[in-house]
């Protein structure tokens, strides 16, 4: 599901048109579907500074079956078959010096680099360096990485993940995660991993199989294609949204086989009757997805108690208390259990007539942060997603102008879809997410506000 | 005459229930149909308890008011909804007690061991009501139908007259006494001198009962909204005795001369469009599924009285019904902690209520010893009944059973529940539930 | 005493026509003649659509008032013939008992005999008795007697009083409502051939004097019967009056009380309370 512009800029004739037009000419995006690859092509690894992470990636690459390049092989252009992925392993930087061999080596592999290609560069965080040079060579990877990001054509994108020392075990599952295309719409990221107990021998196809997984605001929209990637990848969900939505709560149910379970999330007592549900009917719970959300728009001179009370209550209060209220309870929150908040892009760049929903969006990502260390006590983790401009129902409503402009103003060029949020939710609910804690992952298309 | 003893049997645990939100006739649901409405209501159940694809025992549901095309309907709509299309079904009816009818035949199946879990429920528009043609019409359509040659069949056709197309509208009254069911209940208010204010208020108290039970939650595990419509469309949360005293009688015409009229379009129920469904099961066949058990189906009991030409009023079979069902399970009336007597009329729970109370008529109608006696106003329909949800014949019984069973189990473990329905063609439909 | 055996059943309408062509200038006392068919057998389609209008249900078994329908023909070829003392149009049934002495099977090959009896004076003219026997293998199963008024008769000299009062209890509860529509009388003429037509339209009955059309009292005696199946007695005596004219359509009651190990009855206007059948059904 494409929008009109997409399609038609791929259409024969539109692509004669945008081309000679000079129009933007967003590409169909590489997105991920049970069974498939990790990658289209051959991925070529190369390293600046040390890089103490290349066999470890060489590793988990061969290991999903993808086929591995030496710089020297993908230099030579020997067999000319383009690249699915490009990564850099660039940790070990001692200073500024060692950028130019990222330069030396990104430059060429980029240029094979096929449409929806990916370019991954893993480094040190710049917080730890030992030296005002070496902070600035990490720190130089960001801008870097931005920058390709912007560069790249066809689809394709670039993010950064920061490994601290003692958190390479952490790396497998979001190596994969931005080579594959369940990252199509994430783009100019930078993660940070934490060290972390990760299991392994998980299964690619079904990560969460035999989880028992909460989503609120399932009934439509984001919420029901979270419901769906979580039921594709295994899990039991249990679909939660105001009793006013139970009609297509329950098609959402029905659909992919879990329950539904009408709750007003801002009610009282709503933390102790899902919980109460969660271990009566499956025993606990495995993954807590805050996704419900209001919006009431207005200036904020103009806006009333109401409209702020009503958007607090929902899209933060109440992710605050049901996570607090699962805390609390002795047993319902499984020791390795996943919280995904849904934050917005507004919370990180502001939106005109949004101060009640942004300061709430803008919440979330202070409360992942904080209980991270919490989480991670219990082998557990928090994370929030920040999706950009996402094309739902809600947005099919907006004015043409603004739909258009706002889906544009990204490095991808096009607005994201629900699934492409469901996806990377479903990522860091997998166990393989151990080391991604206390993080917000916008899923943005490299959104130009607020970047 | 009910056995006296019973055989030693499992007892069907009630899982839970769903239905639609009742709507008032012609409105929201005009266009849907019944099996519309209890397809929806299936897969509102399947979603709750995650039966997609899943075999049940048996879909037992019924439907008053029923289309010829609808002979078939429970089947129907299992084959329409999510459940798996190898689930067996069949239809009941009972009037207004056929919801619980249909639970009482799941679980009475379940008691014996037959099956391990099933559906019971019922639906009715009045709509998407069947209209027939004139009984003459309908016999030169059907021979027109059986003509094999040309001939035979503008012979049939000529025997059309314009007088015979008049459609046949289902009225909602006795065929044996042609009188409305409201016009019975009001010659039954008159003899038992219940009076207006009375009726008023037991309609208030539903009214609140449910908009309160709304408010708190209540329903969020028991409604699921259907064409955009997510709570009963009858409920008055702003219900009052000084509203309810504005309007005027509407039944009173089979009164004798003099006799005040009491009843109102706000202590009866409105027709309602609307359906229900009740998951029951064996305790194992829950277990196993990790779904919860909110009650058993303890006992049920029904009867009927003569009002036709016996003098008994139309609804008072459950007053019957009762005490048989009481006494093979050694309890008195007084025994329960919850007791939901549907509100056909507010004058119905009233003219209940008194007949257990007076003892003339507990001796030589019921023939007992003693009054059956009185009830705890505070333990009956605590969370509303049909006078506030409204009364969609077939589905009361399903809405009431569900809600009583989650009603036990909040309550705790032990409490027990009496369920009283009256039907149309003087009968009565009652069941125990214990948590 | 003449009987006369018909090897066909009259036609009804010609009977009429012929009554009403015939209606002056008759008088004199009752003839003695019988009138007899033998052999009779029950159109089941008849039957059928008889129980569908009067409200029986459908069994093996005729309803009460059923034989009145076999015999009416021949009642009818007995008063149109010009010897019958009193013209046809205008009478009035204002009495109708029946003796069920036992069920009659609606297989079985019945005899029936129809005469005139009993003619009486009566305060506003003069009453005469039609009674009809059915005879099943020779053993009498039913037995009927419709009193018929002609206003402004004269009986003869010397007549009896007539008796056309049926008694019953107080009635007070009304167990049914009935809507009776315009076209009852069309209906039940259709089934009993019946077509006197002072019951057809409200045209032809105001020919003969009626405001609108009234529905047939035996329509509505079937009726309560209808109401009371199954309740009645194997044999039973069904002794009704036909008061007030019932005019179609109309809104009536029926109130039944047991009584004396049968029932009492009345029919009545739902609104004015005006008594148009009242009856008592006891068994023999």
């Amino acid at each position: 599901m494409a929008d009109w512009y997409t399609t038609f800029a791929n259409s024969g004739f539109g692509t004669t048109l945008t081309k000679q037009l000079g129009l933007p000419r967003p590409a169909v995006l590489r997105r991920y579907e049970p069974g498939q690859p990790l990658l289209p092509g051959p991925v070529v690894v190369g390293s600046a500074g040390k890089g103490r992470l290349r066999d470890a990636v060489t590793a988990v690459l061969r290991d999903a079956g993808v086929t591995v390049q030496s710089p020297a092989t993908a230099d030579g252009a020997t067999d000319g078959e383009r690249l699915g992925a490009v990564v850099l392993d660039a940790t070990g930087l001692a200073g500024p010096g060692d950028l130019a061999s990222a330069h030396d080596f990104l430059a060429p592999a980029i240029k094979r680099l096929r449409p929806s290609g990916r370019v991954l560069v893993l480094a040190d965080p710049p917080s730890d360096a030992d030296s005002p040079a070496q902070a600035a060579a990490r720190q130089a990877v960001d801008g870097l990485v931005r920058s390709i990001a912007k560069e790249l054509r066809g689809g394709a994108t670039a993010n950064a993940v920061f490994v601290p020392e003692g958190a390479e075990a952490s790396l497998a599952g979001p190596l994969r995660f931005f080579l594959s295309g369940r990252s199509a719409y994430v783009d100019g990221q930078l993660l940070t991993l934490s060290p972390a107990d990760v299991p392994t021998g998980e299964d690619d196809d079904r990560p969460l199989a035999g989880k028992v997984a909460v989503v609120t605001g399932a009934a439509r929209g984001i919420g029901a294609s979270i419901a769906r990637v979580l039921a594709r990848d295994g899990a039991h969900v249990v679909a939660v949204d105001i009793p006013a939505a139970g009609e297509s709560l329950a098609a959402v149910a029905n659909e992919i086989g879990g329950t539904a379970f009408q709750l007003d999330i801002t009610a009282p007592d709503a933390a102790s009757r899902l919980i109460e549900h969660l271990r009566e009917r499956h025993g606990g719970v495995d993954v807590v997805v805050h996704n419900a959300g209001i919006t009431r728009d207005k200036l904020l001179v103009n806006m009333d108690a109401a409209r702020w009370n009503s958007v607090m209550a929902v899209n933060l209060q109440a992710q605050l208390d049901i996570t607090q209220a699962l805390l609390d309870d002795a047993d319902v929150l499984k020791p390795d259990a996943r919280i995904v908040c849904v934050s917005s892009q507004s919370g990180i760049a502001g939106n005109r007539g949004q101060t009640n929903y942004a300061a709430s969006k803008a919440g979330v990502i202070g409360m992942v942060r904080a209980w991270a260390p919490e989480f991670a006590a219990r082998n557990a983790t928090i994370n929030a997603v920040a999706p950009g401009f996402i094309v739902t129902e809600m947005t099919a409503k907006m004015p043409v102008g603004t739909r258009e402009i706002g889906s544009r103003i990204n490095s991808l060029q096009q607005g994201g879809l629900p699934v492409d949020v469901a996806e990377t939710i479903a990522w860091l609910s997998q166990p393989g997410s151990a080391g991604v804690n206390g993080q917000t992952v916008r899923v943005c298309g490299q959104s130009m506000l607020g970047a | 005459m009910a056995s006296n003893s019973k055989p030693a049997t499992r007892k069907a645990a009630i899982v839970g229930g769903n239905r639609i939100p009742f709507a008032r006739s012609n409105s929201t649901y005009a266009q849907a149909s019944n099996q519309d409405m209890l397809t929806a209501t299936l897969d509102g159940l399947v979603a709750r308890f995650g039966l997609q694809g899943a075999e049940v025992g048996e879909v037992v549901a019924g439907a008053v008011l029923k289309h010829a095309r609808d002979f078939n309907l429970t089947r129907e709509s299992v084959l329409g909804s999510k459940l798996a299309p190898s689930t067996p079904a069949y239809d009941v009816q009972q009037a207004c007690g056929t919801g619980l009818e249909a639970a009482i035949l799941v679980a009475n199946k379940i008691a014996l061991g037959q099956i391990e879990s099933g559906i019971a429920g019922g639906v009715d528009t009045t709509s998407d009501a069947p209209l027939a043609v004139g009984d003459d019409l309908r016999r030169v359509l059907i021979s027109l139908n059986n003509a094999t040659s040309l001939q035979d069949r503008l012979k049939a056709l000529a025997r059309i007259r314009p007088g015979m197309i008049a459609p046949e509208i289902p009225r909602n009254s006795e065929p044996r006494t042609g009188l409305a069911m409201g016009e019975h209940a009001q010659l039954t208010a008159h003899e038992w001198e219940i009076g207006r204010e009375e009726q008023d208020e037991l309609t208030v108290r539903s009214h609140q009962n449910m908009a309160a039970a709304y408010e708190q939650g209540f329903f969020d595990d028991l409604v699921t909204p259907f064409l955009g419509l997510s709570r009963d469309q009858n409920l008055r949360p702003d219900s009052s005795l000084e509203k309810l005293a504005k309007l005027k009688p509407v039944f009173g015409r089979a009164l004798p001369e003099g006799a005040e009229a009491t009843m109102t379009a706000g202590n009866s129920t409105p027709l309602t469009d609307g359906a229900s469904a009740v998951l029951l099961a064996s305790d194992e066949w829950a277990a196993e599924r990790g779904l919860p058990v909110l009650a058993h189906l303890v006992d049920a009991q029904t009867a009927a009285v003569d009002y036709v030409h016996g003098g008994e009023g139309l609804l008072m079979a459950p007053v019957y019904a009762v005490p048989r069902m009481l006494a093979r399970n050694g309890l008195s009336l007084q025994d329960f902690d919850f007791y939901e007597i549907h509100e056909a009329f507010a004058s119905t729970v009233l003219a209940t209520m008194k007949a257990w109370e007076d003892p003339a008529y507990c001796k030589e109608k019921l023939g007992l010893d003693a009054p059956l006696g009185s009830i705890d106003r505070a333990k009956l329909n605590v969370h509303g009944s049909s006078l506030a949800a409204g009364h969609p014949f077939a589905a009361t019984g399903g809405r009431i059973v569900a809600s009583l069973a989650k009603t036990l189990h909040r309550a705790g473990p032990g409490k027990r529940g009496l369920i009283s329905i009256c039907a149309a063609g003087g009968q009565g439909v009652v069941a125990v539930l214990e948590s | 005493m003449a009987t006369t055996v018909l090897d066909q059943p009259p036609n009804m309408a010609a009977l009429f026509a012929k009554a009403a062509l015939t209606a002056r200038g008759r008088g004199g006392d009752l003839p003695d003649t019988r009138l007899a068919r033998t052999g009779v057998t029950v159109d089941g389609g008849n039957l059928a659509g008889y129980a569908r209008v009067c409200g029986f249900p459908l069994t093996g078994a005729l309803p009460a008032t059923y034989p009145h329908v076999l015999t009416f023909g021949l009642q009818m070829a007995l008063m149109s013939d010009r010897a019958f003392p009193l013209a046809l149009p205008g009478l009035v049934h204002v009495r109708n008992g029946i003796d069920v002495v036992r069920p009659i099977g609606a297989a079985e090959s019945l005899d029936l005999e129809v005469w005139a009896e009993r003619f009486a004076t009566h305060p506003s003219g003069a009453t005469v008795d039609l009674c009809a026997s059915v005879t099943s293998g020779g053993e009498e199963v039913w037995r009927g007697r419709s009193t018929y008024l002609a206003r402004g008769a004269k009986a003869p000299a010397g007549a009896p009083e007539s008796d056309v009062t049926v008694d019953v209890g107080t009635l007070e509860r009304s167990v049914a409502t009935w809507r009776i529509a315009d076209d009852a009388g069309r209906r039940y003429a259709k089934v009993s051939g019946d077509v006197n037509p002072i019951h057809l339209s409200g045209l032809t009955a105001k020919a003969f004097g009626f405001k609108r059309a009234i529905a047939h009292g035996m329509w509505v005696k079937a009726r309560v019967l209808g109401a009371l199946a199954n309740r009645l007695p194997e044999s039973s005596t069904i002794d009704v009056g036909f008061r007030k004219p019932l005019f179609l359509p109309s809104t009536v009651t029926l109130a039944t009380a047991q009584a004396g190990g049968g029932w009492d009855a009345a029919v009545r206007n739902a609104t004015s309370g005006t008594e148009h059948l009242v009856g008592t059904i006891r068994p023999r």
